[in-house]
């Protein structure tokens, strides 16, 4: 069946016109003209400007925060402590609930981890560079800022951990009271005979690979603002969130206050890519501050705050075990995975995620029968770590596919051969661990990708007696679970809990449609596919309809966009709910007409009698009669056009794949990169809209692009960062980057009602692999760590360098 | 990320500047196109009590003798590439400014600012030593003239003293037909650079008759290579053996690592950096 | 201290007193209410603060309103009005050059003067070209693929039909 045929059949929506189509964005206009309002564009009378004095020593108890420098400053200024918000803290224990005990081991099963709690302010002791010390409140950002700068903290130094190393070292003490060691957390996840792939391996090949520590960066840092309206009790509270509900549960929890007076909104945030998918110490700050003030209270991330200080990502370092036949089949992989998670937990996803996700999700595309992976969270003197699009995948892909590579070469086989060979192609396929992919096109994608860079891999055997310049191409064939359910939250006993996305749709009295859905935009074009899909269930343009997100007031709850949940499961709800309201009109329309509900359609604005064209009703006259008219409606029908459904992700999510192909060329004297092509080809399920899709992986990879070769955030031996400023800090520019070629297979999940799975993150997840592949076929050398810099690189090829001047002078 | 407070004094003339920069010392600084410093102002790294703002000051020409070139102050980056002149008499120069930042900065840089701030590695700073510039400065008692080479004294820090301002740059101009060569290496483009080399020779029957080469990355303010400018001359222009120049510019030099560059690499980059700059300049005097 | 100074934004004059330490960025965003002018580094490395002083390119969080007095400024909201009309805008939509559109404003002043430049010219220019031209601006989300194909579409429909927006 092909995807069109198949969109035909999706849910019972009647001839989709618009799901599929490369529709330009409604939003784009607002964003093109400079009218659309981000969190800094917010303002309140009388509101005061939040400054922070932040930790500029790793690991120290304060022993005093001297403000007697602000007398001479000529404004009020109002300063709090950790001593003011004792007690109020950023909570991300995972496991506690007692049942759990009952799970057996395996999975992300966190339970027993050691807790880490994140005071507001801190607590006597600093535990990163950029923690929160103070808050400083002054009528005006500038002299904010100038207050903050007064305010002098003495420190009494304590033990750094800065390494990974250092936190597994049992003679420096752990950073939390209590702790027995640096570990937030350990365990470990098997299936399958170990042993019998052991006894029956032909080649064992163990390597080590790292991924270097990120930092995240949407182009519009953080920011909150908080007013509490004596009048009706209500605190509203803006943030530049992903996701508004859990930062409401979260408020109302840790405040004491009551969750039907808050309210929670996300005006248009300027980027996310997952590091606003956390609840932070800000947030619950600026509430409180606008609580204890009555003032409106504004915080404004600046960029150096945001480089040290929000979450960062990756930071892994992992060990691999393959057991492979003689003719490179996998019989089985073992895994020893551990990421420096810095120094708390970060809610919702807790200091276990990331590792835990890595361990996961190992096994990949290929069928392995027998995995056990270790992994480890460990707690160092950093900047917490957090959700950073693709979470843990990037790097778990970058081991997985960096061992196929060093596999290949060990056994002598062509790398594209091997996965070929290692590759599930009967779905849906049960893993070692038990986890189910729907339908996927593993195969297929690599052999296409074989196709598109057959002539750059000739070129790159051409230019291997070159001494001066080499070409390489390298591959990454992965899967991305993504649209988790709740039953893999429960598995992990994570503050998360659950994974639904609910869609309220209204058709309003003119006709014209309302979809309020508990997603929130920050780039993916929601507003747009959701319109998009309501138009296809409902008949008519995605023009009549008007999406609104980000409100809490407005929204049905839900747990926000990340994890590539927006399309298949907002999407999913979004149509699901239209089709009730379908229903509805549908039923209204044969009223009218005299002829049964199954006989009509809905499109092109009407309700149309199936092969009588000319027989029909427009769509707002049935809106009419079903808000205003409503004694036209058929008997005992119930007046009004509202319907929601909240959509929870299948139990073992989605599963959609890709292959990444890279085409480097590398000047031997400098070490210097360039990236001839890069080439996708990708299986996202339905397609419900080509310009976001490819718009979505275009951006991710080049995201990838920066993990793989330049973004480095860098902490020295003390545990202070260097890398505070977009000077150090380096992503890809314009120039250094090639166009991507974007290919898709659709192959429909049976999971989702659209038959969509997730695309969000996948872009990030593959460029790491694939160019470190292509570095690895260029100088005919291992790679085993990024960022491939052009030192990096220029070291990696000082072989071929000693070659060319044994040739010179033999 | 917001400055601190300051005094603003909007300069009507010349000698009002230095007045101004008289009367404030080392509380005092120009301020031009800004692209320097106020990025340290806003981290906070500097805060000047008095901004002395020259950017209204008829300092904005590149005027030509017979015998120099001479760059106002004021002049942006953009105009080296606008005046065709500069190409001709200084190519080094010329494609030394189309690596300066990105098109906005070489908007709105000025080569005063440029030069002032003493970035080890900035392109004109580097141009001004190989073309044996000289800087003209002044203070309300007179104006001094000093040679790049004795202006740039370390990363940051120049011959300037308080109540001074560099007005004008002063290039010399080569003899006719000197070809020349810039070449740099960064992460990305437009980033301050790794390493530089810029080359300028004069050619005599097919030969290189006088070579001037000058480098930035290797010691905190750039440099001169006399050694390496001595081997070139009165070789041919086809084969300048610029890779043992190369090399022998590498071994004399020590630079620093740094978090996100080890010495080494630096050293090498540097090496290769000159051969491919005296390649440049070889082949571009050859092609004429 | 504060100074009265006279600024000509999108064509209409304003005296505002402003303190010296002003940033143009902040000023343009508090004083002027132009939402448009976004600020993504303020230490000049991202681009995103663009705006056009006496018709050129100039990154607004390294300015200070003061050094402005008398001179014109244009923002974002100049270019195209509330429906984004302006060549390169709509390019910037069918090509899907933007996706949060923190960035944007900024991509669209650095690269209309470009535009126009090209289009005087009847010159399509290259990919690296057109690459170069948006090299100090950072683009989070988009890759930069999309931006450069509007580009290509805006100058080459201006040729097209002949005309430069003025």
């Amino acid at each position: 069946m092909t995807s069109a045929d198949r969109r035909h059949q999706i849910g019972g929506a009647d001839r989709p016109r618009h799901i599929g189509a490369r529709v330009r964005r409604v939003e784009d206009r607002r964003l093109l003209s400079g009218a659309a309002r981000y969190l800094d564009d917010i303002r309140q009378p009388g509101m005061l400007h939040l400054g922070f004095v932040r930790a500029q020593a790793a690991h120290a108890r304060i022993t005093d925060i001297d403000t007697s420098a602000l007398a001479d400053l000529g404004a009020e200024i109002r300063v709090f402590t950790g001593q003011d918000t004792s007690g109020l803290t950023i909570k991300a224990p995972a496991g506690h609930d007692p049942k759990s005990a009952a799970l057996p081991d395996g999975h992300q099963g966190y339970w027993r981890m050691q807790d880490s709690e994140q005071p507001l302010l801190a607590d006597g002791v600093v535990r990163f560079v950029g923690e929160p010390i103070a808050a400083v409140l002054a009528e005006d950002a500038y002299v904010a800022e100038d207050a903050a700068e007064r305010i002098a903290v003495a420190y009494e130094a304590l033990p750094v951990v800065a390494t990974m190393a250092q936190a597994q070292d049992p003679s420096i003490p752990p950073i939390f009271a209590g702790w027995t060691s640096n570990v937030y957390i350990e365990r470990q996840m098997a299936g399958g005979d170990l042993a019998a792939a052991r006894a029956a391996a032909a080649h064992v090949i163990r390597r080590t690979y790292y991924n270097q520590r990120q930092a995240g960066v949407p182009m519009e840092g953080r920011g909150v603002v908080a007013a509490y309206d004596p009048a009706d009790r209500v605190l509203t509270v803006w943030s530049s969130t992903q996701i508004p509900h859990l930062v409401r549960t979260y408020l109302a929890e840790e405040l004491g206050f009551p969750e039907s007076r808050l309210r929670v909104v996300a005006p248009e945030v300027g980027g996310g890519f997952g590091v606003k998918g956390q609840v932070f110490v800000e947030e619950v700050l600026v509430a409180w501050l606008a609580l204890k003030t009555g003032r409106p209270v504004k915080w404004v991330e600046d960029r150096r705050e945001h480089l040290v200080a929000s979450i960062h990502a990756r930071d892994h370092l992992h060990t691999l075990t393959a057991y492979v036949a003689a003719d490179g089949r996998l019989l089985g992989l073992e895994a020893d995975i551990t990421v420096d998670v810095g120094a708390y937990s970060t809610f919702p996803f807790t200091a276990g995620g990331d590792p835990g996700m890595a361990a996961k999700v190992l096994p990949g595309p290929y069928d392995i029968p027998a995995y056990a992976a270790t992994f480890r969270a460990l707690a160092t003197n950093k900047c917490p770590l957090g959700t950073y699009r693709g979470v843990a995948r990037p790097s778990a892909v970058f081991s997985q596919e960096r061992l196929m590579d060093d596999i290949a070469a060990e056994i002598g086989m062509d790398p594209i051969e091997l996965r070929l060979r290692n590759v599930v192609r009967t779905f849906p396929y049960k893993n070692a661990l038990g986890f189910s992919y729907d339908e996927g096109s593993y195969a297929q994608a690599l052999e296409r990708v074989r196709d598109l860079v057959a002539e750059d891999r000739a070129a790159a055997r051409a230019s291997r007696a070159s001494a001066t310049t080499r070409i390489g191409v390298g591959v990454a064939c992965f899967i991305e679970q993504s649209s988790h359910g709740t039953p893999d939250f429960t598995r992990r006993r994570v503050p998360i809990e659950t994974g639904y996305i609910a869609a309220r749709v209204t058709m309003e009295p003119d006709g014209e449609v309302t979809v309020d859905i508990g997603l929130q935009n920050h780039g993916q074009g929601h507003e747009t596919v959701m319109a998009q899909v309501a138009a296809d269930a409902l008949g008519v343009a995605p023009e009549n309809v008007h999406v609104r997100q980000g409100d809490t007031l407005t929204t049905p709850y839900s747990v926000g966009t990340w994890g590539s949940r927006g399309g298949p499961l907002g999407g999913g709800a979004v149509h699901e709910a239209a089709l009730k309201i379908a229903a509805k009109l549908k039923a209204i329309a044969a009223h009218l007409l005299q002829t049964d509900a199954s006989r009509i359609a809905l499109h092109g604005g009407r309700a149309v009698v199936i092969g009588n064209e000319g027989s029909y009703v427009e769509i707002r006259r049935l809106a009419r009669i079903a808000l205003r008219n409503v004694d036209q409606m058929p008997a005992g029908m119930e007046p009004g056009l509202e319907a929601q459904c909240s959509l929870d992700g299948p139990a073992d999510g989605t599963y959609s794949n890709a292959v990444h192909a890279a085409v480097v060329e590398i000047d031997i004297a400098t070490g210097k990169l360039r990236l001839r092509r890069f080439v996708v080809v990708e299986d996202c399920g339905t397609i419900l809209n080509p310009l976001i899709v490819d718009g979505q992986v275009r951006g991710g990879v080049v995201q990838g692009i920066g993990s793989a070769l330049l973004e480095h955030f860098i902490y020295d031996e003390d545990g202070q960062p260097l890398t505070t400023s977009f000077a150090d800090y380096l992503m890809p520019l314009a120039p250094e980057i090639p166009n991507i070629e974007v290919h898709h297979i659709e192959t429909p999940t049976p999971r989702t009602p659209l038959g969509a799975k997730g695309l969000g993150e996948g872009g990030a997840i593959g460029p790491p692999a694939a160019i470190a592949n292509a570095v690895a076929d260029a100088l005919g050398v291992p790679v085993s760590a990024t960022p491939l810099n052009a030192n990096t690189l220029w070291t990696l090829a000082a072989d071929i360098r000693a070659a060319a001047e044994t040739d010179r002078d033999g | 990320m917001r400055p601190s407070s300051f005094r603003y004094h909007k300069a009507e003339s010349v000698d009002h500047a230095l007045e101004l920069l008289a009367r404030f010392g080392e509380d005092g600084r120009p301020l031009a196109g800004g692209q320097s410093l106020v990025p340290m102002m806003n981290l906070r790294l500097a805060a000047p009590e008095h901004l002395v703002d020259i950017g209204g000051l008829p300092l904005t020409d590149i005027a030509f003798t017979d015998t120099a070139m001479r760059v106002g102050a004021l002049v942006r980056h953009r105009q080296y590439l606008a005046e065709p002149r500069v190409a001709h008499h200084f190519p080094a120069l010329h494609e030394a400014v189309t690596w300066i930042g990105h098109p906005t900065i070489r908007e709105n840089g000025t080569t005063g600012g440029s030069l002032s701030h003493a970035d080890p590695t900035a392109e004109l700073a580097l141009a001004a030593m190989l073309y044996d510039a000289v800087m003209i400065v002044r203070n309300t008692a007179g104006e001094r003239r000093i040679a790049a080479a004795d202006f740039f004294e370390d990363a940051y820090v120049t011959a300037l003293q308080p109540g001074e301002m560099l007005v004008a740059a002063e290039f010399p101009l080569p003899p006719v037909g000197a070809a020349g060569a810039f070449v740099e290496f960064a992460e990305r483009r437009g980033d301050f650079a790794i390493a530089a080399i810029g080359v300028s020779i004069t050619v005599a029957d097919g030969r290189i008759a006088t070579a001037a080469i000058a480098c930035s990355g290797a010691e905190p303010r750039p440099i001169r290579a006399p050694e390496i400018e001595m081997m070139l001359s009165g070789r041919p222009l086809t084969d300048p053996q610029s890779r043992a120049a190369g090399r022998r510019l590498a071994a004399a030099i020590d630079p620093v690592g740094t978090f996100l560059t080890t010495a080494d690499y630096r050293k090498a980059l540097i090496g290769e950096l000159t051969a491919r700059a005296i390649d440049t300049a070889c082949a571009r005097a050859a092609s004429r | 201290m504060t100074i009265d100074i006279t600024l000509t934004v999108n064509g209409t004059a304003r005296t505002v007193r402003v303190e010296p330490r002003r940033l143009l960025a902040d000023v343009l965003r508090h004083d002027f209410a132009l939402s448009g002018v976004h600020v993504g580094c303020a230490h000049g490395a991202c681009g995103c603060c663009t705006v056009h002083v006496d018709g050129t390119p100039r990154l607004a969080c390294l300015t200070f309103a003061v050094q402005c007095d008398g001179k014109a400024i244009h923002t974002v909201e100049s270019l195209g009005g509330v429906d984004a009309t302006h060549p390169l805008q709509q390019a910037f939509s069918i090509e899907h050059g933007l996706q949060c559109g923190y960035c944007t404003p900024g991509f669209l002043m650095t690269l209309a003067p470009f535009v126009d430049a090209m289009v005087a010219e009847r010159r399509v220019p290259e990919d690296a070209e057109i690459r170069e031209a948006m090299s100090g601006n950072i683009c989070r989300c988009t890759g930069y693929h999309g931006i450069v194909a509007a580009v290509r579409r805006a100058v080459t429909e201006q040729i097209e039909t002949g005309s430069a927006q003025p």
